[in-house]
């Protein structure tokens, strides 16, 4: 939007009018270094944004994976401690002989280590997952804040700038209304012309 | 030329080469004497090119300098001398622009052929860049000679102007083609029309594989067209004839060819103001539109920031008034926009055309009048003038409070449009300040952030997956037990070495799995990791629990977790259970006699399998699952201690030796793993996955490299290592 703000002084600026009219180049100018100040704080605005905001986010962002990664391991873990689980299952269902309880020992050992890895992968997520999602309330904070002031910061840098700018040309500042009567009247009068109404 | 006269006679040689080499004996010298027409056409036409290119630069110049001579000898000391009825810009109108147009060509023109290759200069596209202000230059100019000319009679009249004009053509020193003003005048209009033939005769020398064709035929029919529109402009004015002198007398004053200043100030000024409106209108739509596209987001992103600030502090935020007005501001905005902007100045646009077309009859009616003023007064004349000037002073008149009124209207626009930005600017602000109004210390976001993300690195999830982790983590797989049991030190290739030495193998035994110390003078020990028994039982005489040594450290260990160690064949951890249901049939087996027929879970080094070959025994390949026979001694505990101290001793069995019964050879099935050639009749040849009967696990010698098998009938020796035990799938 800035740019296309500056355009508009920048071809006022090189009309041929600006020649002719001293008050309208006066004008024309103040207008164009409003605008170019206008675009220069836009700019800062984004850069500080960028900054603060949209990097931290990116950053944030990168720790992701390492999360999907612990919950596939975990859920491995789980597999396999259900298939080990099934299989002690199966051999507890069979009549006890002599093999079967041999072989059901064998599964519960295998059993042991498979459940304790995936219970510590499971208690290890469930503990860290909810600091990980808590701690982006501290995390963001300053980034939204940041937002927020940067675009103040420039909202009121901007207010300042066109409130001098109409201070500068237009001290008595009619309010809208007059002006829109204003116009009209001229309207009215150029319509009245006889130049303009031929043809 | 002899240059080219060379590269020509090269470039013919390589053609001929070329057509020697593409056609056939035949053909050949017809195609030759072909190209070497078209060669030499070639040469010659960029030879003329240059001579012409360099003829328009020199002639741009030599012009370019008569009219420097002449603005500085003529122009400027007339126009300093300020003679009272000598008027220098009638006569000269706008020299000086005509020199600036003709020194940019120039530098242009120099430009383009300067240090660039004859094939590659392309001077279509100097004169399509000049092409538009030349055009209006000259125009002007040629516009206003005709009418100079015939002043410049009228001055010749005069004495007085005559010394005038007489001193500065002398000054010129008589230059050959300067004798007099009228030459000196005339020059830019024979310029202007020289151009035309110069590019056709370029573009006619230009061969048409150049780049420069294209552009030498555009820009030919596009200086051809600057003299057509020249042309025209001076027909109209060659409907006036030179004014007569009485014309002067008669009083019209300085209003020598009906020109009215007035006039055309106002116009002038009307122009411009049309121009302005038209960018203004253009340009503040464009801003209006991106605003628009811009607004909507900025709120959109202020209700958002206000949702997260309210579940975040979970309070109710009392100036949530705010999404309610939230959209107004920028319909606000653009409807005030529109209403004190865009319309007033559209509206005012389209009132220009009325008058444009006024202006243009004007002119026209302006050629009329001047085209009687040469006849006598009569009535047509009289009507034309009265035509003419009625249309004039109401133009003039009217053109005046139009410029006025529309500047005002412009300028008010403008200052609204301004007002308008400062309140919607104010407006954001405000709309931005409502979501938090907290003070913010800008130069702590990173650092608070950076505390975070460290935070995260502490967390387990990262630290085990990320990607940097992940790759350590896969070379680290051998050495896993380390990051499981820190601190427990590892057991080296060095202590496995020890004790393999200093231990029969009678006495080595592995950890099935991990073994955490219990009780005290209890040690850890990792899976797989090497242990000899130093004694079958603790202090308190359990023999459950054995003291063994690490080679690092001595300690106990319950005995369960302890199998025979077995360096024959390292192998992977299987899940799929060979020995299956059936073995278990053959329990005896494993109670009095075990076939050490551990399979080595875990990683140990390759060293230890390489250590122990020498000790690999007769035994083959078995592919029995270690964890089968831990089972078994499972089976063991079960029973009861005394079997389980039989079976213990069992377990002493040297890995090389079996201490097999012969009585119980029914059950020794094997299978060959790989197919084996007999080399001689004591030999048994051995088919893959052949099953074989173990008669005896010895050769006659002692050797218990070979085994007697029985297959299919057939005795003979078989080694060892290419058996493997049954399973019964």
């Amino acid at each position: 939007m800035s740019k296309s703000a500056v355009k508009i002084s920048l071809d006022l600026l090189s009309n041929p009018l600006c020649e002719q009219d001293q008050d309208f180049l006066n004008m024309v100018t103040a207008l164009d270094t409003a605008m170019k100040r206008m675009d220069a704080f836009n700019q800062e605005k984004v850069n500080q944004i960028q900054k603060t905001v949209i990097e931290p986010l990116k950053k944030f962002g990168s720790v992701f994976p390492s999360l999907n990664m612990a919950v596939k391991r975990r859920e491995q873990a789980l597999q396999d401690y259900r298939r080990l689980q099934a299989k002690v299952e199966k051999y507890e269902e069979k009549e006890k002989t002599g093999p079967v309880l041999a072989k059901l020992h064998q599964a519960r050992e295998e059993l042991r280590p498979v459940r304790d890895d995936f219970e510590a992968k499971n208690k290890q997520l469930l503990d860290e997952m909810p600091r990980f999602y808590n701690s982006r309330l501290d995390y963001f904070q300053p980034s939204f804040e940041s937002l927020i002031r940067a675009q103040v910061v420039y909202y009121s840098e901007m207010h300042k700038i066109f409130g001098d700018l109409t201070q500068q040309l237009d001290q008595p500042g009619p309010p809208d209304e007059q002006r829109e009567r204003e116009n009209e009247a001229k309207l009215s009068e150029l319509r009245a012309l006889s130049i303009v109404a031929d043809d | 030329m002899k240059e080219q006269d060379t590269s020509a006679g090269c470039l013919t040689c390589t053609y001929f080469h070329l057509t020697e080499k593409m056609t056939p004996q035949a053909g050949c010298s017809a195609a030759e004497t072909l190209t070497q027409e078209e060669e030499h056409q070639m040469q010659r036409m960029m030879a003329k090119r240059s001579k012409i290119i360099r003829e328009l630069i020199q002639t741009e110049k030599d012009y370019l300098n008569d009219l420097e001579l002449c603005i500085r000898e003529v122009v400027q000391p007339l126009r300093n001398k300020q003679i009272d009825r000598l008027d220098v810009d009638s006569l000269f109108s706008n020299i000086e622009s005509v020199h600036q147009i003709s020194a940019k060509l120039l530098s242009l023109l120099e430009e383009a052929t300067t240090d660039v290759e004859p094939a590659m200069q392309v001077i279509g596209e100097v004169f399509l860049q000049i092409k538009g202000p030349l055009e209006d230059i000259y125009k002007i100019y040629c516009y206003h000679h005709d009418e100079a000319h015939s002043i410049l009679e009228s001055y010749e009249k005069e004495e007085e102007l005559k010394q005038h004009l007489s001193l500065c053509i002398q000054s010129l020193k008589g230059k050959p083609n300067l004798l007099d003003m009228g030459s000196l005048m005339i020059k830019p209009i024979q310029r202007v029309m020289k151009y035309p033939l110069l590019l056709c005769e370029l573009c006619g020398s230009t061969p048409p594989s150049h780049p420069d064709r294209g552009a030498l035929e555009e820009a030919f029919a596009a200086v051809k067209g600057i003299n057509v529109n020249i042309n025209e402009f001076k027909r109209r004015k060659d409907l006036v004839p030179r004014v007569e002198p009485a014309a002067k007398d008669c009083g019209k004053g300085r209003h020598r060819q009906v020109k009215d200043n007035t006039f055309n100030r106002e116009e002038k000024l009307f122009r411009s103001l049309e121009k302005t409106v038209r960018h203004c209108v253009k340009n503040i739509s464009f801003c209006l539109q991106n605003i628009q596209d811009a607004m909507p987001l900025a709120l959109q992103s202020v209700m958002e920031l206000q949702e997260i600030s309210c579940s975040k502090d979970e309070e109710e935020r009392g100036s949530l008034g705010a999404p309610g007005n939230a959209p107004n501001p920028c319909d606000d905005f653009v409807a005030h926009l529109q209403k004190l902007v865009l319309t007033p100045l559209s509206a005012l646009l389209s009132l220009f055309p009325g008058p444009q077309k006024l202006i243009q009859k004007r002119y026209d009616k302006l050629l009329d009048y001047n085209s009687y003023l040469q006849q006598e007064a009569g009535d047509e004349s009289n009507l034309a003038k009265k035509e003419y000037e009625a249309l004039n002073a109401q133009l003039v008149e009217e053109l005046q409070v139009f410029n006025q009124a529309a500047r005002k209207i412009l300028s008010n626009c403008l200052c609204s449009f301004i007002t308008l930005l400062r309140d919607l600017m104010l407006v954001a602000q405000q709309l931005y300040s409502t979501v938090q109004p907290g003070p913010l210390l800008v130069s702590n976001i990173s650092e608070i952030q950076n505390q975070v993300l460290e935070e995260f690195q502490n967390l387990n999830f990262v630290k085990d997956n990320s990607a940097t982790f992940i790759e350590r983590k896969l070379s680290f797989e051998k050495k896993k037990y380390v990051q499981i049991l820190p601190e427990v030190p590892r057991q080296t290739d060095t202590h496995r070495a020890k004790l393999l030495s200093t231990y029969s193998t009678e006495e080595l035994y592995q950890a099935k799995r991990k073994c955490n110390a219990t009780q005290e003078n209890d040690i850890n020990l990792l899976e797989g990791e090497l242990v000899a028994v130093m004694e079958q039982k603790d202090p308190l005489g359990s023999t459950s629990r054995w003291l063994v040594d690490t080679g690092i450290m001595k300690g106990y260990v319950y005995s369960s977790f302890l199998k025979p160690y077995n360096p024959a064949k390292v192998q992977k951890v299987d899940a799929e259970n060979r020995l299956c249901d059936d073995d278990f049939d053959n329990i005896s087996l494993f109670v009095s006699s075990r076939p050490s027929s551990d399979s080595v879970t875990g990683t140990p080094e390759g060293s230890i399998s390489d250590s122990s070959s020498s000790l690999s025994g007769t035994f083959g390949k078995f592919e029995a699952n270690g964890t089968d026979v831990d089972s078994f001694q499972e089976v063991d505990e079960q029973k009861c201690s005394s079997t389980l101290a039989k079976g213990i001793a069992g377990c002493h069995l040297a890995l090389s030796m079996v201490v097999v019964d012969p009585d119980k050879t029914d059950g020794w099935i094997f299978y060959a793993v790989h197919a084996f050639q007999a080399r001689s009749d004591h030999e048994l040849s051995l088919q893959e996955y052949q099953r074989v009967h173990i008669l005896r696990f010895c050769d006659l010698s002692g050797n218990k490299e070979w085994w007697l098998a029985e297959a299919q009938g057939q005795k003979g020796y078989v080694p060892a290592n290419y058996l493997g035990k049954m399973t019964y799938a």
